[in-house]
């Protein structure tokens, strides 16, 4: 009686049972083989130094000379003297902020023009890539001679149409202004790549619809178009301010930080308290202040998106 | 209908002015840049400067070759953005495969860690990776400076390659089981076929941006055997010279030789760059 239960399982459904197993067994060994190699490369090149450099901030340590010492909150005291670190967390949030937000309004121009029909619209569509393709630093450099005081073509522009000539780079705003500029014309026809697929994506009939009940070019955008690509313009708001948050190749090529700390973004500042000045600690604990800045960013902009998602 | 009429007229006058305004902006620097490449170094300060080709000449370029090891730089460069192309793709895709095609608890973390792994500032791990790469002899190897730009273009080729791939009907991966293919048959055969268009777009994308790269060949080749052209650029911009001046003959120059491989790259895959670069943001 009480051998019946397993003698009565029949044998196809055990054989069943032993090669789902085996199978689920095959597959886990799989997916850890397709896997493994990105996990890897992200461990070892963006995990495990993100954690030394939080265990690094607390430590006093100059590769040329060696022992790292635990000084526990000294760094953090330090750089909130150091003005050439609240500087920069000063002009890097406004770096961003100004130039995101540029970005976003001139990019969804673009994007509006773009997906107009006209004669020679693939063409320039294609321009519209250049800008995206091509190197920061070359940027960096073609504006910075562009903007030269003396031999520069914008000043030779203003003069003649305008009467006026600035020291672009020596001037305090100038300098910011000129940097943001470039950072604008860099990346905005990005933002006008992506919000103009996302253009792409709006159902037509909606538009045909608003005429029925009347509605005229303006208001279809602010009630139609809007509305729809807002999560569009959330996600690559949040994808520009992370991104430029961290970057530093243009200030370093066009004004290296300067006029004083006038232009000098946090990125920047990390790179060479690290490898000019090779203060390893210092440089982690102003990475934490970095760290600290991206998060903020980023729970800021994922709030945001769960609410435009919601509200659709 | 006259009023009509003219807010149409008046319509396309806007548009085109529009247009206009635009590709001025966004070629005039390159026009400029080029213009500067060919104008021999002395009419080069002028006041006020020269609008168009006065004397058209190649000795900025003769002279760059003179003051740099550019061919070394540009296969450098070449090597670099091609090998951590090759691998970035080879990777996401293995990854992003597990992650659409094999029905497991939590892939959909997995995939999202690895997303919002983007965010962590490529500039706050420089110091760790630059100890563990001395420590393990990475510095200034070739395979060293792949490995780092492979991962840091890993997540957004992943996040454009997972939603391709669930796009694809199960069905036809499911015919070639019932045809008796392993799984390994079905992965070279018939996935890897379907595939090639995204991985030809993200290879082309991912060289391009390696390609770009600074930061990465900036701190880890230090030595001069695998500098890049973006650092040989910048060493010219920012080295002191003599007055204070910078040597603009050279920098249009190397600028030129830098972007127009990448200019021909655009011309020739315009679309599938633009289709995978905006596919991660439209679903």
């Amino acid at each position: 009686m009480s051998q019946l239960p397993t003698t009565f399982v029949p044998i196809a459904d055990r054989m069943a049972r032993f090669r789902l197993t085996q199978r689920v067994r095959r597959s886990v060994i799989l997916i850890s083989l397709l896997l493994l190699p990105a996990i890897a490369l992200r461990l070892f090149t963006a995990v495990y130094p993100f954690f030394n450099t939080v265990w690094l901030s607390f430590h006093d340590w100059n590769p040329a000379f060696p022992p790292q010492q635990f000084v526990g909150l000294k760094n953090f005291q330090t750089l909130t003297r150091d003005i050439a670190v609240t500087s920069s967390v000063s002009f890097t949030i406004l770096f961003v902020g100004i130039s995101t937000l540029l970005e976003i309004m001139l990019g969804l121009a673009i994007a509006l023009i773009l997906n107009r029909a006209f004669f020679g619209r693939g063409v320039v569509r294609a321009v519209n890539l250049i800008p995206w393709a091509i190197p920061m630093v070359v940027a960096a450099i073609g504006f910075r001679w562009m903007y030269d005081a003396q031999y520069g073509i914008i000043n030779d522009l203003l003069y003649r149409t305008v009467g006026l000539k600035v020291a672009w780079l020596v001037d305090f705003w100038g300098a910011r202004a000129a940097v943001i500029a470039t950072n604008v014309w860099k990346s905005t026809p990005f933002v006008g790549l992506v919000l103009l697929a996302a253009l792409q994506g709006i159902p037509q009939d909606l538009y045909e619809a608003g005429r029925v009940d009347g509605t005229n070019r303006i208001s279809a955008f602010f009630y139609i178009t809007l509305p729809l690509i807002t999560p569009q313009i959330v996600t690559i708001g949040l994808f520009m301010v992370v991104w430029q948050l961290a970057a530093f190749d243009l200030v370093f090529a066009m004004t290296g930080g300067g006029p004083g700390f006038a232009t000098q973004v946090l990125a920047y500042r990390i790179y060479q308290v690290a490898f000019t000045a090779l203060n390893f600690g210092y440089a982690s604990a102003i990475s934490m202040v970095l760290f600290v800045v991206v998060g903020i960013a980023s729970v800021i902009g994922l709030a945001l998106f769960r609410k435009v998602e919601v509200s659709l | 209908m006259n009023a009509h009429l003219l807010m149409r007229w008046v319509d396309r006058v806007v548009l085109t002015a529009a247009i206009l305004v635009f590709l001025f902006i966004v070629l005039f620097p390159f026009y400029w840049i080029v213009l500067s490449s060919f104008t021999p170094k002395y009419e080069l300060f002028t006041i006020p400067p020269r609008y168009w080709f006065s004397t058209f000449t190649f000795e900025n370029y003769q002279a760059l070759a003179n003051s740099i090891p550019l061919d070394r730089y540009f296969v450098n460069s070449l090597l670099f953005a091609a090998g951590a192309s090759a691998v970035s793709v080879t990777v996401a895709f293995l990854a992003s495969y597990g992650l659409a095609r094999i029905q497991f608890r939590g892939a959909n973390v997995v995939f999202i860690v690895f997303v919002m792994s983007l965010a962590l500032p490529q500039v706050g791990g420089l110091v760790p990776l630059f100890e563990l790469f001395k420590n393990v002899g990475l510095i200034n190897t070739y395979h060293g400076l792949v490995i780092l730009m492979s991962s840091l273009v890993l997540p957004f080729t992943i996040w454009i390659l997972v939603p391709f791939l669930r796009q694809i009907p199960y069905e036809i991966e499911e015919a070639a089981i019932i045809d008796g293919a392993s799984l390994y048959q079905i992965f070279w055969f018939v996935t890897l076929p379907i595939m090639q268009p995204a991985l030809v777009t993200m290879l082309i994308i991912n060289f391009i941006i390696a390609w770009n790269e600074l930061v990465y060949p900036l701190v880890f080749a230090t030595s001069g055997v695998n500098k890049t052209l973006s650092v040989g650029l910048v060493e010219l911009a920012v080295q002191p010279t003599a007055g204070g001046g910078r040597p603009w003959d050279l920098l249009s120059a190397m600028s030129v030789v830098m972007i127009a491989p990448i200019l021909i790259l655009v011309l020739f895959f315009q679309r599938l760059i633009v289709s995978g670069l905006t596919r991660g943001a439209i679903k």
